[in-house]
């Protein structure tokens, strides 16, 4: 009887080993395929999207070789830990709750906040990168900051009230700047449509479907703002006993980021710099 | 319309293969569980006590646990427990098994347990008489169980095999999680790269109600079929 239980626990062996796929020195990337413009997929069935782009590049950076699998959003962290695939590249923000059971790269990407003034401000068109991230400091940003303190003195920046970028302007990071705050975020947008407001801050995307949505000439201008006040953004989750991997992403993040291709990506895929 | 273009300008073709998938997990799920009922059925109607308690058991918890939750239980740990027992042989990587076989047999174990109390009472429908007088026509247990007791089973229990089909169809559904790319995900990815959820949605249930359509009728024809003599 014990050897009959053997021989069927091999076959299963063997045949597990038959139609499995894993290979060795190959990274498997996680992705849902449904998130544009994070990652989805065109009409053909092909996955497409910044993240999809951007995991290529990664990999490039990483001499890997990888491949992107599709997995259902419900699953993605499970399918991590079950060994389904190396990494996750789908939008995923990093939290201190998911931070319990898997580890995160540096962020990439986020949903990063941006001035919004109309067409013909004196404030379009500031001299400073597209995106500065907070965390990781140095003269770029802080004179980035330096250029929108001079800006920004005297004028009135609406904001709603209680979010992440009434306590930046409040911060002093950027001067002493007169801040209003709103209930609604669609109540800045109506006033700064009205003129009431020299500047408003909010998620860059706000302000985009807003511009797209009602016609009116609202543009978006300086810097896209990131981590810091604003969180730590979107990055890539790997498994917690894979440092290699994690450092690998870590560094390969680090190269694409002074390539500027993050920047390029960003804007490609989101029309404006979402990179951080 | 241009949504629904089969070719590389519409999502025609991903849907229409989606729905031969939504068929073909349906179909297995449906032939693993008749073959599971057969089994289980008997041993519920067995003299041995434990085989009356094994059958039971199958039925209480397939019935009584959630779909979705016997769906992930065998997409994360089948894999899981055979990775272990791999390990055991000295492989040590990961093992996938395919999300069409997990979603089949988890399925199909589901729809096992409530085809199994369909077949059960289908067999216990029917006239004492039948058996009593098989026996005393000295018939063979196989030749009668197969030649008299099996067709008359059917008959009255078709109506209730139609039932357990049209919830197996649906529970297909829940296979998504895995990435198994059916009906549900492919209009899941679809509303959410378009960015039009409604319409793709919409045409999902569409297509289910389709699918339940084509399978009454065919339920139709058979159950006129098996009561020819009646």
């Amino acid at each position: 009887m014990k050897n009959i239980f053997k021989s069927f626990l091999s076959t299963i062996a063997v045949l597990a080993i038959l139609f499995s796929n894993a290979q060795a020195g190959s990274v498997k990337i996680g992705t849902e395929g449904a998130y544009p413009p994070w990652n989805a997929k065109d009409e053909s069935g092909k996955l497409i999207g910044f993240e999809v782009e951007l995991a290529n590049w990664l990999c490039i950076y990483m001499k890997a070789d990888c491949t992107i699998v599709e997995q259902d959003w419900d699953g993605m962290i499970p399918g991590l830990i079950m060994r389904k695939y190396d990494a996750i590249m789908a939008g995923m923000s990093i939290t201190g709750e998911r931070m319990k059971v898997i580890n995160f790269s540096q962020g990439y990407a986020d949903e990063v906040a941006q001035l919004a003034v109309m067409k013909g401000s004196s404030l379009e068109g500031m001299d400073t990168p597209s995106g500065i991230n907070l965390s990781l400091g140095g003269s770029n940003v802080k004179s980035a900051l330096k250029t929108l303190t001079g800006a920004l003195a005297g004028k009135t920046v609406c904001v709603q009230t209680a979010t992440i970028h009434q306590n930046f302007l409040e911060s002093g990071d950027v001067g002493s700047v007169t801040v209003r705050t709103y209930k609604t975020q669609d109540e800045v947008n109506l006033d700064l449509a009205a003129g009431r407001c020299d500047a408003a801050l909010a998620a860059a995307v706000a302000f985009t479907d807003y511009a797209e949505k009602s016609g009116k000439p609202v543009v978006l201008t300086g810097p896209t703002f990131s981590g810091g006040a604003f969180g730590n953004g979107v990055g890539v989750g790997i498994r917690k006993d894979d440092t290699d991997l994690l450092k690998a992403f870590n560094s390969a993040i680090d190269q694409a980021r002074t390539s500027g291709k993050i920047s390029e990506l960003a804007i490609k895929w989101f029309g404006f710099d979402a990179s951080m | 319309m241009g949504l629904l273009a089969f070719g590389d300008t519409g999502w025609g073709d991903e849907l229409f293969f989606a729905t031969l998938m939504t068929i073909a997990v349906a179909a297995a799920a449906i032939f693993i569980g008749f073959f599971l009922a057969a089994i289980f059925a008997s041993f519920k109607l067995s003299k041995i006590r434990i085989l009356n308690l094994i059958g039971s058991f199958y039925t209480t918890v397939f019935r009584g646990v959630p779909e979705l939750l016997v769906i992930y239980l065998f997409f994360f740990g089948g894999s899981g427990a055979i990775m272990y027992v791999a390990k055991i042989f000295g492989y040590d990587g990961y093992i996938e098994i395919n999300a069409f076989i997990t979603g089949a047999i988890s399925i199909g174990l589901i729809s096992g347990a409530y085809s199994t109390e369909v077949f059960r009472g289908a067999i216990q429908s029917i006239n004492k008489g039948q058996f009593e007088a098989s026996e005393v026509l000295g018939f063979k247990k196989k030749i009668y169980y197969y030649k008299i007791i099996i067709p008359q089973m059917l008959r009255l229990a078709l109506p209730n095999i139609s039932n357990v089909w049209q919830i197996t169809l649906k529970d297909t559904s829940l296979i998504s999680v895995t990435g198994l790319v059916e009906i549900m995900r492919m209009s899941y990815i679809a509303a959410g790269s378009t960015r039009d959820p409604l319409f793709f949605y919409s045409f999902a249930a569409v297509l289910y109600l389709f699918l339940t359509f084509l399978s009454m009728k065919l339920f139709n024809k058979l159950e006129l079929h098996y009561n020819k003599g009646y």
